[in-house]
């Protein structure tokens, strides 16, 4: 009698420790954003924009992890600026074969002709933000590939609330210097900090403005 | 400090005042202070000196209590090993000496031939009729001296038929002699034969004398475990610790190929197994790889159970020998179905890892080189064969995971008494230590008070 309670204590105190260590893959996956800017000046980066994201994000990502692709214009809160979506199956195989589709998305999206006017960069935060916020995943970045110089078109209202970027590392890719920026430094220095308290105060986990394409492997890795 | 001034404008006469007050009140209530300072004393530093002996007490049980384990546990590995010796032994007789009757009538038979065939030359030759003698006097009496031609013709016929005896007799002799000799070198081969078989004979009782002999010399150290002296103790210790550093530094590097294999099969096998779910951090995949790792270790565990070079299972060692047969080609399948699976992992390891190769070189738009192909052909056949051999090589932990176990149990034992033994030694020191310092203090509260003791004893006299 006594043998028979022990074994079901030993049996139901296994049990509650798989079932409490059983859990879903969501805290250890990464979700990025990338944010890609076709207003302006900038839409003529949209190539090496590409690349970058071909060559240096998607290599990087592990089955599990997911990719989303937002594209920022005049009005960026909009769930059409989503161009393209991509969720690594957990068979590796798999994996390459949608890495490879992924591409052949990003390529269509290089190979189409899109600018706009105005550019609505704290829309398509918003909008990353909600996505992220969506996957439940451990690591949550946002790459915005932009000159981040925003121009809101009349009417437009944007601001953020104050956990809107929570549990989220931003990083600001391949910041182009307009001519402004070039004749005066401190106007670039001046928009990039003032981007840095705003992200920062609505609760972001971290902001990098000027983030090298070259170390994008190593900033993923540091983040996992 | 200055509110403790009597006269804060004085400050030196006040610390004077403080100094001689403190002098009177430390002199007046000297006794009751020793006594109190001398009951510190023994509650401190005598609480810590039973402390170190009840520790001491402790670690003289547990090295008794370690003594004793190490003496039964040798014991019985010794009755184990002689137990194994005799049934050693048994097999020996088994083997060697079951022929030994067919040997033996092989003996007898040569023997019985060679008594046959001296019984056979020992006849006696065939001699000449003894009458030839008679008949050669008889014919050697000339005719002519009788002159009787009837009685010549008789002597001339008794003469040649005497001639014919002898050479009759001659013949047959030469003819026994001769088949004597024949019989006689017919002996040799039978004489090989018999040293042959007595070679035989004495190669099959030396191997039995010699597993005798194993049995000699464990009984004589069964016999010294037994007694259980300073020395035997010491050599079994030392013994002990020797096999522990030894299979503990098996073990890691076993760890280490466990590692390997672990790392070799865990990425293909996310391709088969669902690797959505997690269970204590750890994707099911993994999980499922480590089993494999794991279960190699436990089937390596029951071949050697089985082919009775561990004792690990009771259950296993008691099995007959059917059964343990059994076991072991059940353990040699297992692990070669294991050996096969792993090499298939490999090469599917390898698969996944050039198709991820090319797809990092076709997403940043490179075009694969020929000599990546030759190289991937290399790895294939490398990853395959490691695949296949480490499952092997991982069986072979048993061997040195019973030892570790073995000896683990003395050695952990022994660092524990040792860690025990210089708390205690550490708890008398601080004990000795605070006795030290309480009796200084009594030292210096008496120098302090010197002025009122002196004035104090030389009251006392004078009255």
């Amino acid at each position: 009698m006594i043998i028979k309670t022990k074994l079901s204590l030993i049996f139901l105190m296994t049990a509650a420790i798989f079932s409490s260590g059983c859990s879903d893959n969501k805290a250890y996956e990464t979700a990025i954003c990338a944010l890609a800017d076709i207003s302006g000046t900038y839409a003529k980066e949209k190539k090496s924009m590409v690349k970058i994201i071909q060559a240096g994000i998607v290599p990087k990502l592990v089955p599990g992890d997911s990719l989303v692709l937002i594209t920022i214009d005049s009005n960026s809160y909009n769930d059409e600026n989503i161009k393209g979506k991509l969720k690594l199956d957990y068979r590796p195989s798999q994996a390459n074969k949608q890495r490879l589709k992924f591409a052949g998305v990003l390529d269509d999206f290089a190979a189409k002709k899109a600018s706009a006017k105005y550019t609505d960069i704290s829309g398509a935060m918003m909008l990353c933000s909600g996505h992220l916020k969506s996957t439940q995943a451990g690591t949550q970045l946002m790459f915005i590939f932009s000159d981040m110089k925003e121009e809101l078109k009349p009417g437009i209202k944007r601001s953020f609330n104050n956990d809107e970027f929570e549990n989220i590392d931003i990083a600001a890719m391949n910041v182009i210097k307009l001519n402004a920026d070039s004749a005066d430094p401190q106007i670039f220095r001046t928009r990039m900090s003032k981007w840095k308290k705003r992200v920062l105060a609505h609760s972001a986990k971290s902001w990098n403005g000027t983030l090298d394409p070259t170390e994008i492997a190593e900033y993923i890795d540091e983040k996992r | 400090m200055s509110s403790f001034y009597i006269w804060p404008q004085m400050p030196f006469l006040s610390i004077a005042v403080l100094v001689a007050g403190s002098m009177v009140f430390l002199y007046l209530a000297r006794t009751p202070l020793h006594l109190a300072l001398d009951s510190l004393n023994d509650g401190i530093a005598g609480g810590m000196e039973k402390t170190a002996a009840w520790i001491k007490s402790v670690v003289e049980k547990m090295q008794e209590k370690n003594r004793k384990v190490l003496l039964e546990s040798n014991i019985a590995e010794s009755e184990q090993k002689i137990a194994q010796e005799f049934k050693r032994v048994e097999a020996s007789y088994t083997k060697h000496l079951a022929d030994y009757p067919a040997l033996h009538l092989k003996l007898d038979e040569s023997i019985a031939q060679i008594d046959s065939d001296f019984k056979e030359c020992g006849q006696v030759v065939p001699e000449a009729p003894g009458w030839n003698d008679a008949v050669e006097s008889i014919a050697s009496i000339k005719a002519t001296a009788s002159g009787d031609r009837v009685i010549e013709k008789m002597l001339k016929e008794l003469h040649k038929s005497a001639v014919d005896g002898e050479k009759l007799a001659l013949a047959e002799m030469r003819k026994t002699s001769s088949r004597r000799h024949k019989i006689l070198s017919s002996l040799a081969p039978v004489w090989k034969k018999i040293l042959k078989a007595m070679t035989e004979v004495d190669n099959k009782v030396s191997l039995v004398l010699e597993t005798s002999g194993k049995i000699e010399k464990y009984m004589q150290e069964y016999e010294k475990i037994r007694d259980g002296g300073e020395d035997s103790i010491d050599m079994l210790s030392s013994r002990a610790t020797k096999l522990f550093v030894f299979s503990m530094l098996v073990i890691t590097v076993a760890g280490f190929g466990a590692f390997v294999n672990f790392q070799l099969i865990a990425l293909p096998m996310s391709e088969l197994v669902p690797a959505g779910t997690r269970v204590l951090g750890m994707h099911v995949s993994d999980i499922s790889a480590l089993v494999i790792v794991t279960l190699e270790v436990v089937l390596g565990i029951f071949l050697m159970e089985a082919i009775g070079v561990t004792n690990i299972f009771p259950q296993i060692s008691g099995m007959t020998l059917g059964k343990r047969r059994t076991l072991f080609y059940a353990s040699i399948l297992g692990l070669f179905f294991l050996a096969s699976v792993e090499a298939a992992l490999a090469v599917l390891r390898e698969h996944i890892a050039a198709t991820n190769a090319a797809t990092t070189q076709a997403l940043a738009g490179q075009t694969e080189t020929a000599a990546g192909t030759e190289g991937s052909q290399i790895t294939v056949i490398g990853q395959a064969t490691l695949g296949f051999v480490l499952p092997w090589i991982l069986a072979m932990v048993a061997v040195p995971l019973e030892m570790l176990i073995e000896s683990s149990q003395h050695v952990l034992s022994k660092l524990l008494i040792l860690v025990i033994k210089m708390l205690g030694y550490l708890v008398a020191i601080i004990g000795h230590l605070l006795s030290t310092i309480m009796k200084t203090i009594i030292h210096i509260y008496d120098a302090y008070i010197i002025i009122p003791t002196q004035i104090g004893n030389l009251i006392k006299s004078k009255s």
